[in-house]
């Protein structure tokens, strides 16, 4: 029902009284990302998952800046202690060659968080650009980036990934983030795309376009941010793809290396005692569980938030 | 009725946008001409794909692959606009011309608030900050009627009506004070009485802004309550143009008679309602000639050649055979090849 008649405008502040108050003006104006956390919030999975996601970052922030260089110390005679909670400085115990194993872990979920968003940062950054470029132009340069797309997902991506850190530096974690970004990018390239397909033949752009807005203000203004919400999506799971990618990379020794501390890293360490010391490989192994789950059910709860048709349950 | 020295604010000449498909060239629009003085109000009617819409898109050059202007000249103030490029046009959009569309429901961005869209719109054409382009807004919204236009702002357009979402659109378009508003359907989604509403607030913006409209529409009744002169169109030409007055109460040509009457009247009994016989032609597959003959009633021999744009009274066109007194023409209704031809040439006036 509309709710005036043109010409009645209710005078400022609508004074007189409340039963004059207009019954849509309750209702009180949420936006669409109050709207978007409320939704967020009501998936348990989700906050679950944005909660050990704060403790891990925190974690891995902190720990290692207040232990500095201590995760690479060696200590023959604390080799192979055993953990124990008694001690506050070393929870888990030490390793064979005596690194204080929590401090290295937190090192390494440090290392493994940074190169997962890293990477994801380029996948976001070149696969937005990429997919908006094909999108909204289209035509001949369309389909010559999306068959470069194809000819990159067409090929097998961790053996391009391997090679790329045996080429330019095993052990480097720059060149770790940018191989996984080169083979990452297509997936979201793909979904910018197909938006900006859809979002191109919109009323709103033709509207924006009779407006005199420009191409650039167009694609940044108007449509990518009707674009974002799926890339959020894939970014977050991206996180827990690059982490696994990093971690299987250093466990077969191409990604870092000791000194340097990584999940892989560590797990390739543990392997050697898992019949003496199977405890060893609980640590790395949980860690990277939950830094995966914590990230996928993020994304979970993100694409149903995200969704502006889903209606906030009251 | 025309001063010479007076120039249109528009004028429309023999424009051409043809569309090259698959099956062949659509002729969308085929040599129209009209022009627009300041402050009129001129209503083009047509039924779908008669190529009003298109026209308008033509002037706003927002003609898409696979369409193309071929022909013509579109001059705003005695400037062509398709000879300046397209920075220049992108001024010219949305500050001199602004253009409402028919969907109110889907012409707003999901994703950015009411007030946000305005101030956008203010803000690529003025070098304002976004505090002035807000309020700037907030008072656009005031402007055509929308309650406690600062709360309205704040809001996303899936929280708002059809016919608040149309006022927002006009908001948006005559936040830059255009001083010609094209207005696309702006009805068409509305229910009647928010219809009545919408027409009332675009009369009001008018007089207060002095703007000349161009109001697309296949509905007479809006003709009869808005324009001050009308256009009627028809597989992508022209076949009647006048004021209003002239077109609702001696039309000329058949179709617009066809039209008119074939809308129910209150007060008249009628058994049935008058129905135009058949179809719109095939835009690939027009036939010779007049392209409304094969539904008209009056249909002649030398209809098979092109019936000229003729003045059948001063300032009233119409581009059919018949003479102004609705008398077959004087070269005669069998008349075909090279007299009606040479007959077209003498009875054809330019607009």
């Amino acid at each position: 029902m509309e709710s005036t008649q043109f010409g009645s405008r209710p005078t400022a502040g609508a004074v007189g009284g409340q039963a004059a108050v207009d019954e849509v003006d309750l209702t009180p104006v949420r936006t669409y990302w109050q709207l978007a956390r409320q939704r967020f919030l009501q998936h348990s999975l989700a906050v679950f998952g944005l909660i050990v996601m704060a403790i891990l970052v925190t974690a891995a922030i902190v720990i290692p800046l207040l232990t500095g260089d201590l995760y690479q110390k060696t200590s023959l005679s604390l080799a192979n202690h055993g953990s124990s909670l008694l001690n506050p400085f070393a929870p888990l115990g030490y390793d064979s060659i005596g690194e204080n194993i929590f401090i290295r872990l937190m090192k390494a979920l440090q290392t493994s968080l940074f190169v997962g968003f890293s990477a994801v940062g380029i996948i976001v950054v070149v696969g937005i650009t990429a997919g908006a470029i094909a999108g909204y132009v289209g035509g001949a340069l369309d389909n010559l980036l999306m068959r470069f797309v194809d000819l990159v997902l067409s090929l097998p991506s961790f053996f391009i990934i391997v090679m790329m850190v045996a080429l330019f530096g095993t052990g480097n974690a720059y060149v770790v983030i940018i191989a996984i970004g080169i083979v990452g990018w297509t997936t979201a390239a793909r979904l910018v795309r197909a938006e900006f397909l859809s979002l191109r033949e919109t009323d709103f752009v033709q509207a924006a376009r009779a407006l005199g807005a420009s191409d650039a203000r167009i694609v940044v203004r108007h449509m990518l941010p009707a674009a974002l919400a799926p890339v959020v999506v894939a970014a977050t799971l991206g996180i827990a793809d690059s982490v696994v990618v990093e971690a299987t990379l250093s466990f077969l020794g191409f990604g870092i290396s000791p000194p340097a501390a990584s999940l892989g890293n560590m797990l390739t360490n543990a392997q050697e005692y898992f019949f003496r010391q199977p405890i060893l490989i609980l640590y790395p192994g949980v860690t990277l569980v939950l830094v995966v789950l914590a990230a996928s059910f993020m994304g979970d709860g993100l694409r149903d938030a995200l969704d502006p048709r889903q209606r906030v349950k009251s | 009725m025309t001063v010479a020295a007076d120039q249109p604010l528009l004028q429309i000449q023999d424009l051409r946008t043809y569309f090259e498909t698959q099956d062949g060239t659509v002729k969308a629009v085929d040599g129209v001409s009209y022009a627009i003085r300041d402050g009129q109000t001129v209503g083009v009617v047509g039924e779908s794909g008669c190529g009003k819409s298109i026209t308008a898109l033509s002037v706003m050059r927002l003609i898409e692959e696979p369409g193309q202007i071929v022909g013509g000249t579109i001059k705003l103030r005695g400037r062509n606009l398709l000879d300046v490029d397209e920075s220049e046009m992108r001024d010219t959009r949305g500050n001199t011309i602004s253009m409402i569309f028919q969907e109110p429901m889907t012409s707003l961005n999901p994703v950015f608030t009411c007030g946000d869209q305005i101030a956008e719109a203010v803000s690529l054409h003025e070098a304002v900050d976004r505090r002035a382009a807000m309020d700037r807004a907030v008072e656009m919204l005031g402007l055509v009627g929308i309650p406690d236009p600062a709360r309205r702002a704040k809001q996303y357009p899936h929280e708002l009506s059809g016919g608040m979402r149309q006022r927002v659109m006009i908001a948006m378009a005559l936040s830059t004070n255009p001083e010609l508003l094209i207005a696309d359907e702006p009805t068409t989604a509305l229910d009647v009485t928010i219809q009545a509403q919408i027409l009332e607030l675009m009369k009001g913006l008018r007089e207060r802004n002095r703007m000349a409209i161009m109001l697309i529409t296949h509905d007479l009744g809006v003709i009869a309550e808005m324009a001050d002169h009308v256009v009627v169109m028809y597989a992508g030409k022209v076949v009647e143009q006048a004021d209003v007055m002239t077109v609702f109460a001696q039309p000329h040509h058949p179709y617009s008679r066809g039209l008119l009457a074939s809308i129910p009247r209150l007060g008249v009994r009628h058994q049935r309602l008058e129905v135009i016989e058949g179809v719109v032609p095939n835009p690939l597959n027009l036939p010779a000639g007049c392209l409304f003959k094969r539904r008209c009633r009056y249909a002649m021999p030398v209809c098979d050649s092109p019936p000229p744009l003729q003045e059948v009274a001063p300032g009233h066109l119409s581009r059919c055979w018949l003479t102004p007194a609705g008398e077959p023409p004087t070269i005669g209704p069998d008349a075909t090849g090279d007299v009606a031809a040479a007959a077209a040439a003498q009875l054809a006036v330019q607009p």
